[in-house]
């Protein structure tokens, strides 16, 4: 057996997904793509429910658009958007590394992707909480 | 043993290109159901008239029905792939691929239930 020889690849158990030493950039962005893909699905849902709201009529509804229009959801709506803009960016790098695109470029294109959040999410903010 | 190994990464290779290729398209569907449900609409937000109003014009009802069906597919997928990082035996999987599926058709045909119920409805 070759001393050189690279230690074959381990896949993490679930349980060392809460272990985080010794963790790299690309760790972190597997992370916030499961967290943020849970979170996505579990708004997907809740936002079907609460669309159920429309089959209760125009009184249900701009109740709940009152509701939806207070500071607290519009600082959830920029969570929202957070969280699709850290999926989509990161999912977008994922695809063209995937499929053979830029594969040497893939951390310069996670850089972007973190930029490209960190300012459309700052704008999103603005207009969101600009309209009021 | 090698065959079983082979069949197992062409079925994770093929449910990651589905995710891939929905993944970019949700990317697009949302970028403009976001837009126009919550950017354009004034105060953020349509009122009932607004929701009835703009479901029933043809190219968003169409939008809005492939963003339903693509994002749910993407959705389940992502949920698959969290649940096979923990190993789970052939045959659990394969229950839970099928439970997938039903939830799967359930969210689709709910969604458009709904849409079709405002669209209807007269008041």
């Amino acid at each position: 057996m070759s001393v050189n020889a690279k230690p074959k690849p381990v896949a993490r158990k679930p349980i060392q997904w809460i272990d985080l030493r010794g963790r790299r950039v690309g760790f972190w962005a597997y992370l916030a793509m499961r967290l943020s893909g849970i979170g996505l699905v579990v708004y997907l849902y809740l936002h079907l429910v609460i669309l159920n709201q429309l089959t209760a009529g125009p009184g249900a509804w701009d109740g709940f658009v009152a509701l939806a229009r207070s500071p607290i959801f519009l600082a959830l709506d920029v969570v929202l958007i957070i969280g699709l803009l850290v999926h989509g960016l990161n999912g977008l790098r994922l695809a063209l590394v995937g499929f053979g695109i830029g594969v040497p470029r893939h951390k310069t294109m996670l850089w972007i992707g973190v930029a490209l959040a960190v300012i459309l999410s700052v704008l999103s903010a603005l207009a969101i909480f600009s309209k009021g | 043993m090698m065959q079983k190994t082979l069949t197992r990464e062409r079925a994770s290779s093929w449910s990651w290109i589905l995710q891939a290729i929905t993944g970019v398209l949700v990317i697009v569907l949302v970028g403009v159901h976001m837009i126009f449900q919550h950017f354009v609409a004034a105060g953020g937000l349509r009122t009932y008239a607004d929701v009835v109003a703009y479901i029933r014009t043809p190219f968003f009802l169409g939008w809005e029905t492939i963003f339903l069906i693509v994002v749910t597919w993407h959705a389940l997928l992502g949920v698959r792939a969290i649940a096979l990082d923990f190993g789970l035996k052939r045959s659990v999987e394969r229950v839970f691929n099928w439970i997938l599926t039903i939830i799967g058709v359930g969210t689709i045909v709910y969604g458009l239930w709904l849409t079709f119920t405002v669209i209807s409805r007269t008041s």
